[in-house]
């Protein structure tokens, strides 16, 4: 395990700084995931409603009405349909990429088990959303997937009775169950708004809105899509007839085919099985947790910076319960804190000014102490010398910025630099403890303890408390933002540092304290503009031609062109073990009153035994329990073969009395069927038995025995 | 010598923050009393440095309290508080930079300073509170 995620993230990083090269850090779409999931969501639902407005929920008239709607208004109701079927497409697209991207990071420990757990059932959410409505269109994917997922249902065997019964044939075509499809299809996606709003509960300031220029780029090619490639039906629905190949949306489809080769009871097994295992992953090892912080409440008058500054939403502010005046105190909630210190940088009291006893911020990481911190920056300026000295305070996840020291560049580890509180920047600089401080972290927008890179820029920026004073010269203050693959990029920006620190010594123009208060930046070589927009471009077309080819390519072939399809489907109830006898007369004047009846019947049937025969060969033999608690309610078989197309000769056998040998009921038919033919023998015992076919039939010719 | 006098006309009515500006200006005093046996350059920077967060975290309170109670002058006020902690900086670092330390004149300083500020801005928001 560890060595995939190991792999997977060395890609992902990758594709994330070929992203960053052509989008910028800002609007990074793989850093966006996210909220691109929501801003989709959003399409999807608008489009839905408006094709609701015009579709017809009656199982007959619901295919004519959405090709009413393509024909009648092109622009609208067919962009609408088209935008409703490829921004699902993109939603699976995101939505994978960004469950995998989180697996690869490793951000699932701790407080985030809570967005991972929630984040699968999310996934079964949005695959029930969409295969409840490629049902709808009741066209020829439609059936196969109404006749595919029924079956599959009913593989769990948690139903009295087969729900594919209700799409065997047009005869018994259930247009009620077509109904509840539809409102489930109405339904799902409402809980699975409530669901991903309570995936993003442990999450402050979550990102549910991606940046404007990333939203209109992706709602753009999605309608350029739709308007070169507009969604359509397939031919409409035909119980009789099984669909030979159907275009399968592959986004959603994926494991159908599976079903054809595998028993349903082993996929959902497999699948039920892996979202279980993928649940647990938060609490597999490597498991690393660093203690809480912790409130010290002589130095907290709670002032909620903290509160104001936390990623998880670990603190809250609480009543007082030292007795002192205040009114609150900061509280941290072990199980949601993530132990990235972000609230230490966040605290008034953390200044290494601080001199007179034991420092101590008010609150504190127990692993890294600001007392700790403060020496360790004194140490870190005793180690360095030169004229261009460089303190750097870098974290876990940046561009591995440990190895940046060297004789001029001492480097300070944090869990995140946003834990630094920007008091230090202006010891470090002031006190010429180094000439300049360089601030490195993770991908600009993609902080691992998701709000370090933003609060640190509006720190140093005069834009949040605690800032950086305005008098500390922002030109000795330079930050880096840098995945692990950009180590190049962070030593290029401390090189380009250097220099400009060296400029400054020479009485370079420095800039003014106070009057530009935004840090320093390296000018690093990229893309040209035009390349980076033609980059854009071909991205955007990437996902639009992968989500309009897959969306029903390649087609998937459910039945050979020369075979049909015969369905032996049906309930009947075998007879009781024992026959009802009527009560003596002794035993009715013993019964009370209120009590007595006719007859005595005990519970419990004989199970249905099934022989079928195709051309004189066995096909199917099968023994149905009777259905019910008591056993005494019907035994159904559902059982569903390929054949060649042409004549056959059906033997059906039906035994009810669980005689040992013998049988109740036989019948045999000389039949013709018609490639793609959808043939189903049903059992009716007030008919006499076996029925071949649709009622209307003619050329089923009963043999003669 | 007492440096600062809490006078009540200081008094802006919420009990955190009177309690906080009284237990301030006992802590300034305290700290300005143990300057009188080590007078040196290290200890009364330490001092100032203890001065410098104890009224950070004093402003982060106050600020937090005007928000809350949507104070139309937080700016100004906030100006004002931002003013005072640079002087503070400004006298550590001529105490870094080996300057002696005049006591009348850090007195003056710091009492001018408060004095003017609660006359001023911590009355308007008291005022605000009130209306």
């Amino acid at each position: 395990m560890g060595s995939i995620k190991k792999a997977l993230r060395a890609v992902l990083l990758r594709v994330e700084t070929l992203f960053e090269a052509v989008f910028g850090a800002r609007l990074n779409p793989i850093t966006q995931l996210g909220s691109l999931g929501w801003f989709l969501f959003w399409i999807v639902t608008v489009s839905g409603i408006y094709v609701y407005i015009f579709f017809d929920t009656g199982v007959t008239q619901a295919w004519e009405s959405l090709e009413q709607l393509a024909r009648q208004q092109p622009y609208a109701g067919g962009i609408m349909r088209s935008l409703h079927r490829y921004a699902s497409d993109a939603l699976v697209v995101v939505v994978l990429v960004h469950s995998l991207r989180e697996f690869a990071m490793d951000r699932m420990r701790g407080n985030r088990w809570f967005p991972w757990v929630t984040g699968i059932f999310l996934l079964w959410f949005m695959y029930a959303c969409g295969i409840t409505g490629y049902w709808l269109v009741w066209d020829q994917l439609a059936q196969y997937v109404a006749v595919a997922t029924t079956e599959w249902l009913d593989s769990i065997g948690i139903f009295a009775e087969p729900i594919a019964r209700n799409f065997l044939d047009s005869e018994r075509l259930s247009g009620r169950f077509f109904t509840l499809v539809i409102y489930m299809h109405i339904a799902l996606p409402l809980v699975m708004l409530l669901a991903m709003w309570i995936h993003i509960q442990r999450h402050a300031h979550a990102r549910v809105n991606p940046p404007r220029a990333l939203a209109v780029g992706t709602l753009v090619a999605l309608i350029a899509l739709s308007l070169a490639w507009p969604a359509t039906s397939q031919a409409p629905a035909d119980l009789d007839r099984a669909p030979f190949t159907v275009g399968l949306d592959w986004f959603y489809l994926a494991v159908y085919p599976l079903l054809e080769r595998v028993p349903g009871g082993t996929l959902w097994l497999l699948l039920v099985g892996g979202s279980v295992l993928l649940a647990l992953l938060p609490w597999l090892p490597p498991l690393r947790k660093a203690p809480p912080a912790r409130v010290d409440l002589a130095n907290c008058n709670g002032c909620s910076r903290c509160f104001a500054d936390c990623p998880f939403g670990a603190i809250t502010m609480v009543r007082r319960t030292d007795g002192l005046k205040f009114e609150q105190e900061a509280s941290v909630d072990a199980d949601l804190c993530m132990s990235c210190g972000i609230c230490v940088g966040a605290c008034p009291t953390a200044t290494p000014f601080r001199r007179v006893g034991h420092l101590s911020a008010g609150i504190e990481l127990p692993d890294r102490s600001v007392s700790g911190l403060r020496d360790e920056v004194g140490a870190a300026s005793a180690r360095i010398a030169g004229d261009a000295r460089v303190i750097v305070f870098g974290c876990d996840h940046d561009a591995d910025c440990a190895a940046l020291a060297d004789a001029e560049t001492a480097v300070v580890r944090l869990p995140c630099v946003g834990m630094l509180p920007p008091p230090f920047i202006d010891l470090v600089v002031m006190r010429h403890q180094a000439e300049g401080v360089l601030l490195s972290g993770c991908a600009g927008h993609d902080c691992f303890e998701r709000l370090g890179d933003q609060w640190t820029e509006q720190r140093i920026s005069d834009q949040r408390d605690p800032n950086l004073r305005a008098r500390v010269p922002r030109d000795r203050v330079a930050v880096a933002w840098n995945n692990p693959t950009r180590h190049g990029a962070l030593r290029e920006t401390l090189a380009q540092f250097r220099t400009h620190l060296r400029g400054l010594a020479a009485g370079g123009p420095a800039a003014q304290a106070g009057k530009n208060p935004a840090p320093w930046r390296a000018r690093l070589r990229g893309l040209p503009a035009p390349a980076r927009h033609a980059g854009q471009a071909v991205a955007y077309a990437a996902l639009a031609g992968a989500i309009g080819l897959l969306a029903t390519r390649p087609a998937f072939t459910y039945l050979a062109e020369d075979q049909a399809l015969l369905k032996l489907s049906f309930s009947h109830a075998g007879q009781p073990l024992k026959p009802c006898r009527r009560y003596t007369h002794e035993e009715l004047t013993n019964t009370p009153f209120s009590e007595r009846s006719a007859t005595s019947c005990e519970r419990g049937r004989w199970p249905v035994y099934v022989e079928l025969d195709l051309d004189g060969r066995p096909l199917y033999r099968g023994q149905h329990e009777p259905a019910g608690l008591w056993n005494d309610g019907p035994s159904t078989v559902y059982a569903r073969f390929e054949v060649p197309a042409g004549k056959h000769r059906l033997d059906g056998r039906l035994r009810e009395d669980g005689k040992a040998s013998g049988f109740n009921f036989e019948s045999s038919r000389t039949v013709t069927l018609q490639p793609g033919e959808n043939f189903v023998i049903d059992f009716r015992a007030a008919e006499g038995g076996f029925v071949f076919g649709l009622s209307g039939r003619t050329d089923a010719t009963e043999d003669p025995r | 010598m007492t440096l600062l006098q809490w006078q009540d006309n200081f008094s802006i009515g919420i009990e955190e923050v009177d309690h906080e500006h009284r237990e301030l200006i006992e802590l300034i005093n305290a700290l300005h009393d143990s300057l009188a046996n080590d007078r040196s350059a290290v200890r009364v920077e330490a001092v100032l440095g203890e001065v410098l967060a104890d009224i950070s975290a004093h402003f982060a309170l106050e600020e937090k309290v005007m928000r809350a109670r949507s104070y139309d002058a937080l700016e100004e006020h906030k100006a004002d508080h931002e003013r005072l902690l640079d002087d503070l900086r400004d006298l550590m670092d001529e105490q870094a930079a080996g300057a002696a330390l005049d006591d009348h004149a850090f007195g003056q300083r710091l009492s001018e300073w408060f004095a003017g500020h609660f006359r001023t801005h911590d009355a308007r928001f008291h005022r605000h509170l009130v209306s």
